[in-house]
């Protein structure tokens, strides 16, 4: 399952998570600023995790 | 909104849910199986429903918005994070599904236990679980009682409420197990999502929309806006409250258990995703509430009181107000009706039928119903206790619980663990936590939600590498995981055949 890699991709984004909104964005005081750096990596997780998971479909059900 | 109305509420949400629990039943479940994990044949639509709304509960609409208020948009980063460490699920669900089905564990203790061959590490990770998950019960009774008390201007009181939400927990636990706690879940989960969207948007709406709201935030209180901001998110603060729920999907067994339910890794997949979906539009209407009561009721005399003012407001017509209300005391039920099916099959599995191996599946199954009750009891105990803001309390259970993640990635990662790294993992975390707590939470500048992972951690590798790891059983638990995953793949049907297997 070569897919399950791309969870590293999910962890760089969580590392982001810290990184950015307490070094960047800390002055940042409108919406512009950490709610959209963090709403937006919401939707990166949701979309990894799609991709993730794709071959779960292949496997049988019983 | 009248006290009347309220109690016609509850009336009306509590016969159509005990209806829906009814419903749910399918023939008598004898078994520890059937009746703690629904026959490993739920599906995914439900799965996803029930996931959500064992997740978030009474903290998320009344907690969440609470720290949104209390401290700013770090609120929201902090349940990100949270929401992307659930992504482990998509590594290590499989994984629990196949052992769960190849050896027929009922609870990831029961893993544990097997995979380190050590009946010892099962009981220690149940009743460390007991510990912790208690107290995180009674966080979601308290919200309950808050919020009644909140909405109604105290004509319900906070014992009253705390007392309403258990017994409707114990009621919906015993209809039909884990089936009819799903599928009240699931009843609650999409009442909410609709009614807390809507509440969300006429708020926004009231305050002159979206851009209004922010412009109102950006100018009275800018330090929302950002973290640290106003100084309840410092870099410290943020990494203990957000490590924890990182691994929550791990960690914490009302969750974890449900890796075992689905009825195939597609239907799991459905759990993944739909959690996911509904998780973030949920997230981010809790902290648009937290910041809209922010911006309408500044001065409120706690954070916790965000939520029920902006339900009693004029902005959410009372039909509304009371419908979000009755969603969020369900949404607490739902939690601590999980948390209880979960705790007293850990206890029946691991505690009871260790302590008597010859116990068969329905004395288990009895042990585990009689437990039901006490410990929901216990939870009244703590909730009666009135302690300060919600979201910091659940967040103690979940520094006690990392105690199980080195030990829990470990089974499939690492031959080299062994039982007693696991156990001393497990009791020597779960002891320092506690430790920290009792001393205010800091230790060396640190709090327990960062310490948790690094003493567990060092505990579970330097213990494994100091003793003999039990080959026998860890062969045998990695081997099982290979041949369910990969024996079906391409070959739904019949037997494979190595010539053939071009796919």
């Amino acid at each position: 399952m070569q897919r399950s890699k791309w969870i590293w991709l999910v962890w760089t984004v969580v590392l982001l998570c810290y990184l950015v909104p307490y070094t960047l964005l800390t002055n940042v005081q409108t919406w512009l600023g950490s709610f959209l750096f963090w709403t937006i990596a919401g939707l990166v997780i949701i979309a990894l995790n799609l991709y993730i998971t794709k071959d779960f479909e292949e496997h049988g059900n019983d | 909104m009248t006290e009347s109305m309220i109690w016609w509420s509850i009336a009306i949400y509590f016969f159509i849910a005990i209806g829906i629990a009814i419903l749910s039943r399918q023939g008598k479940s004898e078994s520890m199986s059937g009746y703690f994990l629904g026959n490993r044949q739920m599906n995914g639509f439900v799965s996803a429903l029930s996931y959500s709304a064992t997740t978030y509960s009474a903290f998320m609409m009344v907690g969440l918005a609470g720290l949104t208020y209390a401290g700013g948009v770090g609120a929201l980063g902090f349940e990100i994070i949270y929401f992307a460490g659930v992504s482990l699920v998509a590594i290590f669900g499989p994984k629990f599904w196949a052992v769960g089905k190849k050896f027929n564990f009922v609870t990831p203790s029961e893993m544990l236990g097997h995979r380190y061959n050590s009946k010892h590490v099962a009981m220690a990770v149940s009743i460390a679980s007991c510990i912790f998950l208690i107290p995180y019960a009674a966080v979601q009774l308290a919200g309950v009682g808050y919020l009644l008390q909140g909405t109604t201007n105290g004509a319900i009181p906070f014992t009253t409420g705390v007392m309403l939400a258990t017994v409707i927990a114990i009621i919906f636990s015993y209809v039909a197990g884990i089936r009819s706690v799903m599928w009240t879940d699931s009843l609650q989960a999409i009442m909410m999502i609709i009614a807390s969207t809507l509440v969300a948007f006429l708020v926004i709406q009231g305050l002159g929309g979206f851009t209004a709201l922010f412009d109102t935030l950006a100018s009275e209180h800018p330090q929302s806006l950002t973290v640290p901001g106003t100084g309840l998110f410092s870099f410290i603060t943020f990494l203990g409250l957000t490590i924890p729920w990182f691994f929550f999907s791990l960690s914490n067994p009302q969750v974890s258990q449900r890796l075992f339910m689905p009825a195939s890794l597609r239907s799991m997949r459905q759990m993944l995703i739909g959690f996911l979906v509904f998780g973030f539009i949920y997230t981010l209407v809790s902290v648009l509430w937290g910041f809209s009561a922010l911006a309408a009721f500044p001065s409120l005399e706690r954070a916790d009181l965000a939520t029920p003012t902006l339900l009693a407001s004029d902005f959410v017509p009372p039909l509304l107000g009371v419908i979000v209300m009755i969603g969020i005391m369900a949404a607490a039920v739902s939690t601590i009706d999980s948390i209880m099916l979960t705790l007293s099959s850990m206890l029946a599995r691991d505690v009871y039928a260790n302590l008597k191996p010859d116990a068969s599946e329905k004395r288990q199954l009895l042990a585990g119903k009689i437990v039901i009750p006490v410990i929901a009891i216990m939870a009244l105990g703590f909730a009666e206790l009135e302690l300060d803001l919600i979201a910091v309390l659940s967040v103690a259970a979940s520094s006690g619980l990392v105690a199980m993640v080195p030990a829990i990635i470990g089974a499939f990662y690492w031959k080299r663990g062994t039982a007693a790294g696991a156990l001393v993992s497990v009791l020597g975390t779960g002891a320092f936590v506690l430790f920290v707590y009792a001393i205010g939470n800091s230790f060396l500048g640190l709090p327990a939600g960062v310490w948790g992972i690094i003493v567990s951690t060092t505990l579970f590798v330097g213990v494994s590498l100091a003793t003999k790891p039990h080959k026998a059983s860890t062969d045998l638990f990695l081997k099982a995981i290979t041949e369910e995953l990969g024996r079906k793949k391409h070959t739904p049907s019949a037997s494979p055949d190595p010539h053939n297997a071009t796919a």
